[in-house]
């Protein structure tokens, strides 16, 4: 028996220093949310973000920063996920590190959730104010209800300076400037420990006496009703009178403090206007997309045809925020996060301008590390395998053209 | 020692021993309650009882006494029929705002730093001595159950008032009207709590104006009473000793 004590003596406090070693030596910071394990088909073929611009990298507590851009909800929208009917224009950071201090989607201030529609573009732009230092990674992010949260790139943004010197001032109607951060604080506290002493207060007075052993003992007896004396009435009484006393004091004293108060404001905000692309003047054709699983790869056969009056080249294939870009055509300029940039990913052939009025069948092969560093290439184990995403075309005088492709995608394993 | 002797010698003694089996008793029904009433209380009314902005006059009014008059009535059931104590609600009160302002204090405001006035759990105190009040004034259960109920859920609204007033304050923002408790929720993002799972003002209660929070709380205090039926006998029923062996 002994020997059994010892060494259940011995292994625990093993298993002890163990767990303590682990968490002292090992503590890694959680700092992203988790978009690489979000379904590839949900990033590919919900909402495509582009034109995104981070004002700033660095920026101080107090101040503010911005983030703008574009976001297309795709045609090829999945059966899987509710349609975006109720959506919210979030913004995905590890906790309030920031506040959003203001949204929109087009011109509209959108504090609430909106209907969007499939096919269609929209613009947004989210104001935030550093609150606490650190290094963050900041990404817009969509909502929807029924689907869940469809994260958009993210990027680190560095916040300089002190917690403790972040102020947030809101005016209300009635022309009070509070410090939202701390307003009503020492009156939620003082009624928490208000009534918290008066809970604490009435099972003290009964646990000055006996409490278990004795009292089951007279209760079995059948001298129960002997437990609980006049005075235990009266003081039962006074606690009663008191409370409802205090209810109705607290009450009307908060109701003559604050006369004009409303209730809180919900509601889905609808005629969200969407933002007018042009018609693109190149027609793109899938003819076969595969998926190569050792190298990868994705490689598109497509049928271009060049109705404008200009010649063009394919420059970019976006898909779930990784940008592939054709070095040969052009690179980005707009400092996009470089683990989603692939900025010599993207092979064309041929890769000769296509002229107007010209068809001509291309091969594009999107490679790179990011579709397994983000899990892209597990779109393979999804239940409706396609692929989504937009081609960004560039004329010699660098109008854009986008293009959405939508098609079945076939792995390969050799 | 065998076991038909006594643990004790003297009387003095066995007071001390009483009293250690009361404080190591109350401990430990305490903690239990702190964790086991906490854990129910988050399945059932979480966010309504983690935000400001979720704290309406329809459904926090009516989710929350309806679902927290569980475990006072079962604990009542067992701490009266068996010991005719009169603080069975009162102690899963204070348990679960225990629970909560550790919770609150060090994870919401020390770990993920929401603001503490966005995130001040819901006040029970003065429903729970009501409960017990009423309980050993009249020594009855049923009578517990019906008046102490509806006082339950009709208390719950005017008690917290005090605390959410300040919070309902209007604001103009950007061309919309919101409340202060609007903007809070709006401010301190929350990532994966988008506004849509917001449940607040939802309903076709709409045939008394403005004043909805008395309809709801007499809703509220009616379903209090059933549910409190309910857990009595939950109480009673994990409180038997019908499976100990007498000796």
């Amino acid at each position: 028996m002994k020997t059994i004590r010892d060494r259940l003596t011995r292994w625990s406090l093993v298993g002890l220093l163990m767990t303590l070693a682990a968490a002292v030596m090992y503590t890694p910071t959680a700092s992203a949310h988790g978009e690489k394990s979000q379904a590839a088909f949900l990033r590919m073929r919900t909402i495509h973000w582009f034109d995104l611009n981070w004002s700033t990298d660095q920026v101080g507590v107090n101040e503010e920063m911005e983030i703008s851009g574009k976001f297309h909800v795709f045609e090829g929208w999945p059966e899987a996920v509710d349609p975006p009917e109720v959506s919210f224009l979030n913004i995905g950071i590890p906790g309030p590190v920031f506040i959003r201090k203001e949204s929109y989607i087009g011109d509209t201030f959108v504090p609430r959730s909106v209907r969007l529609e499939i096919g269609k573009t929209y613009t947004f732009r989210v104001v935030l104010k550093a609150r606490r230092p650190g290094e963050w990674h900041v990404h817009p992010m969509l909502n929807v209800e029924g689907g869940g949260p469809i994260i958009g790139p993210g990027k680190w943004v560095t916040i300089t300076g002190s917690f403790a010197e972040f102020r947030n001032p809101v005016t209300t109607l009635t022309g009070q400037t509070v410090d939202l951060e701390t307003y009503n604080e020492g009156n939620i506290w003082f009624w928490h420990v208000l009534w918290y002493a008066i809970g604490v207060a009435w099972v003290v007075y009964f646990v000055r006496n006996p409490v278990f052993i004795p009292r089951l003992l007279m209760v079995n007896a059948g001298r129960g009703d002997e437990l609980i004396t006049p005075t235990d009435k009266k003081v039962g009484m006074l606690f009663g009178a008191a409370t409802i006393l205090l209810v109705i004091f607290g009450y009307s004293s908060a109701q003559s403090k604050y006369p004009v108060t409303i209730p809180l404001q919900a509601g889905v905000l609808r005629g969200i206007k969407p933002i007018d692309m042009p018609a693109p003047t190149v027609e793109v054709k899938v003819d076969e997309a595969t998926y190569r699983v050792p190298g990868r790869a994705m490689k598109m056969v497509l049928t271009v045809t060049n109705n404008g009056d200009r010649p063009i080249q394919l420059c970019e294939f976006m898909t779930a925020s990784v940008r592939f870009m054709n070095p040969e055509v052009c690179e980005d300029e707009s400092g996009y996060p470089e683990d989603l940039l692939a900025d010599e990913g993207l092979t064309v052939v041929p890769n000769d301008p296509i002229g107007p009025g010209e068809t001509k069948t291309i091969e594009v092969t999107a490679s790179d590390a990011a579709w397994e560093v983000y899990r892209l290439s597990d779109i393979i184990y999804d239940p409706d395998s396609r692929m989504g995403g937009m081609l960004f075309f560039y004329d010699d005088a660098g109008n854009r053209q986008i293009v959405i492709v939508d098609a079945p995608l076939i792995p390969t394993f050799m | 020692m065998s076991t038909t002797t006594s643990a004790v010698r003297s009387h003095a003694e066995a007071v001390q021993v009483s009293r250690t089996v009361d404080y190591l008793g109350l401990f430990i029904l305490f903690m239990v309650l702190t964790g086991s009433y906490h854990i129910h209380g988050m399945l059932t009314m979480g966010d309504w009882d983690f935000w400001s902005d979720w704290k309406d006059r329809r459904l926090w009014v009516t989710v929350y006494p309806i679902v927290m008059i569980t475990f006072p009535a079962a604990v009542q059931a067992v701490a009266w029929e068996r010991l005719r104590l009169p603080w069975g609600a009162t102690i899963c009160i204070l348990g679960i705002l225990f629970g909560e302002w550790v919770n609150r204090y060090f994870n919401f405001w020390g770990w993920t730093y929401f603001p503490i006035n966005f995130v001040f759990p819901t006040a029970a105190v003065h429903m729970a001595i009501f409960l017990d009040v009423v309980l050993m004034l009249s020594g009855s259960f049923l009578f517990t159950a019906v008046i102490g109920g509806l006082g339950w859920g009709l208390l719950m609204y005017p008690g917290n008032w005090p605390i959410i007033a300040p919070l309902h304050v209007p604001v103009e923002y950007n061309g919309m009207l919101m409340s202060l408790a609007d903007i809070s929720g709006y401010h301190y993002v929350r990532t994966g709590t988008p506004e849509y799972i917001r449940m607040v003002e939802k309903g076709t209660l709409r045939t008394f104006g403005k004043d909805v929070a008395p309809v709801s709380a007499f809703f509220s205090g009616f379903m209090s009473i059933l549910i409190y039926f309910l857990w009595h006998f939950v109480g009673r029923w994990f409180g038997t000793v019908k499976f100990v062996k007498k000796t």
